[in-house]
């Protein structure tokens, strides 16, 4: 049962800050010489097992975005290794990859095809997406003329029908009125106890402690505790006095 | 090194649709729809045309030698539109291939995906809109020149060579464009001069100096340009050209160059992108 499914070994990420665009234009062609190097991620490792739900919290700049990117894929380590087996569904940024010209049904083909999806399986969850959604009729109607809720709607109710293995939450994410959110907090509940990985980031001690029963802290870059939830928060909270 | 190749096992399906949405992005949402498509290079085309033939009132034939060593005219609207539809082609393909990535900077920056493949649809987009012009331009040149011949059947070497051959070259640009811009406002710099350097409103082949006709070989959109008047307005094949070695190894020689390159440059920089953009 216990299989490792997120494995970061020794991870560093370094940002190459250039001083002016004219200096990024001469790093295509030479070595950079007055750039500056950000660290936001230092010699970062730990594993998290097959159906776990791991909170992550730490200060803005402690690294949680960077390493979030690295797991949806998006970004690269600059040395170490990050492995990561299974589908991967981020509720971050839930309206990036729409077209606005095409209708809502073509948007949720579409964004299955960009995440390797088959027809037949996306056939078989079109339904539950625009039910979840709440759309109506505007589902055959271009996305430019949804309101910026409804988008988020249907962001959400793809990434999360998509039957992903690993979960990857934002806290600071919002999906319209009170009854929407109780409804998108219930369906991630469900996605939990089917057993599924989540990964959930947040500032809100509550939340975390609702959900995670295992916190990873981060403070710049760095990994300062890894473990029990409560204790992760009693650290946390110290640290910042 | 390879994986562009990597990235691109498995998605073939998706690269089709991604270029036709590319295709509906452009065009939906204006009444005549892709008919948009034909009708800009057409207006391009008569401006050309009015600019040399009526208003310079230059010849309103273009002298060609043909393989005998004769020369033979042909009017100038036809001679200007069989090269300026693969220049619409290569003109679109190098700014939309170079600034792809960063037009389509979502794929990068929100989700993990086969960057390289973002080239190779915007790229096959655009060679949607070069057959509806190409078949426009054959129905004309069936009309005005006769036909058809066996040398229009050329135009399945030219038309595959010249997508992989721009293709390749977006493997370098539409990184590069997409880590610094102004690299991006250099590639456009340089296009807009590029069109009065290719063969599109006057022949390569036919300079006037030996010495000339030879630097021109190092431009690679010759190669096409004169290789759709071959098939489709010289009625002759590629190889009856008497300096059609040297043209070859030239244009090919620079394809192996620019495929190396693309794979390095691609590579070095896949990884930065999203970081910086």
């Amino acid at each position: 049962m216990e299989e490792p499914i997120i494995i970061f070994d020794k991870v560093s990420k370094v940002y190459t800050l250039y001083k002016s665009d004219g200096d990024r234009l001469k790093a295509l062609f030479f070595r950079p010489k007055s750039a500056k190097d950000h660290r936001a991620l230092n010699n970062v490792s730990f594993s998290i097992n097959k159906g776990e739900s791991v909170g992550i919290i730490g200060d803005n700049g402690a690294g949680k975005s960077t390493l979030l990117k690295m797991i949806t894929g998006v970004s690269f380590p600059t040395s170490g290794t990050v492995s990561v087996k299974g589908k991967v569904a981020a509720l971050l940024e839930l309206t990036a990859g729409f077209s606005p010209e095409m209708t809502g049904r073509e948007n949720i083909y579409l964004k299955g095809y960009i995440l390797g999806l088959k027809d037949d399986f996306i056939k078989s969850i079109e339904k539950d997406i625009v039910d979840f959604a709440q759309i109506g009729d505007y589902i055959d109607q271009p996305v430019r003329t949804y309101s910026s809720g409804m988008k988020m709607r249907l962001g959400f109710a793809i990434n999360v029908n998509i039957d992903p293995d690993i979960l990857v939450i934002d806290e600071a994410l919002s999906v319209g009125d009170a009854k929407f959110k109780k409804k998108c907090k219930d369906k991630i509940a469900s996605i939990i106890k089917q057993g599924k990985t989540v990964l959930f980031v947040s500032h809100s001690k509550e939340s975390v402690k609702e959900m995670c029963p295992r916190c990873i802290y981060l403070k710049k870059g760095e990994v300062v505790f890894d473990g029990d939830t409560e204790e992760a928060l009693k650290i946390y909270s110290e640290k910042k006095k | 090194m390879f994986e562009i190749f990597r990235e691109h096992k498995g998605f073939t399906r998706q690269i089709f649709l991604l270029a036709k949405n590319e295709l509906i992005k452009t065009y939906k949402g204006s009444a005549v729809g892709p008919l948009w498509a034909v009708v800009k290079p057409l207006f391009t085309l008569f401006v050309y045309w009015f600019a040399f033939s009526v208003g310079l009132r230059g010849n309103r034939v273009v002298e060609v030698a043909n393989i005998h060593g004769q020369t033979v005219g042909f009017p100038i609207f036809i001679f200007i539109l069989v090269g300026f539809v693969p220049w619409c082609f290569i003109s679109d393909s190098i700014l939309f291939g170079a600034r792809s990535i960063r037009t389509n900077r979502h794929f990068v920056t929100k989700v993990s995906f086969p960057v390289s493949t973002i080239m190779s649809y915007t790229i096959l987009s655009k060679l949607f809109v070069h057959f509806l012009l190409v078949i426009c331009m054959y129905i004309y040149v069936l009309i005005v020149n006769g036909g058809p011949t066996i040398y229009n059947i050329q135009f399945f070497y030219y038309c595959p060579l010249m997508y992989l051959f721009f293709l390749v070259l977006s493997w370098s640009t539409a990184p590069m464009s997409a880590f610094s811009f102004d690299f991006y406002n250099i590639i456009n710099s340089v296009m807009s001069g590029l069109f009065w350097l290719s063969s599109v409103i006057y022949s390569s082949y036919d300079m006037e100096y030996g010495w000339l006709k030879i630097i021109m070989f190092f431009n690679p959109i010759n190669y096409f340009t004169n290789g759709y008047r071959n098939a489709f307005l010289y009625n002759r094949w590629f190889w009856d050209y008497p300096e059609f070695p040297l043209e070859t190894i030239i244009f090919f020689a620079e394809f192996v160059v620019l495929f190396f390159l693309g794979l390095w440059n691609y590579k070095r920089l896949r990884k930065k992108i999203a970081d910086v953009l």
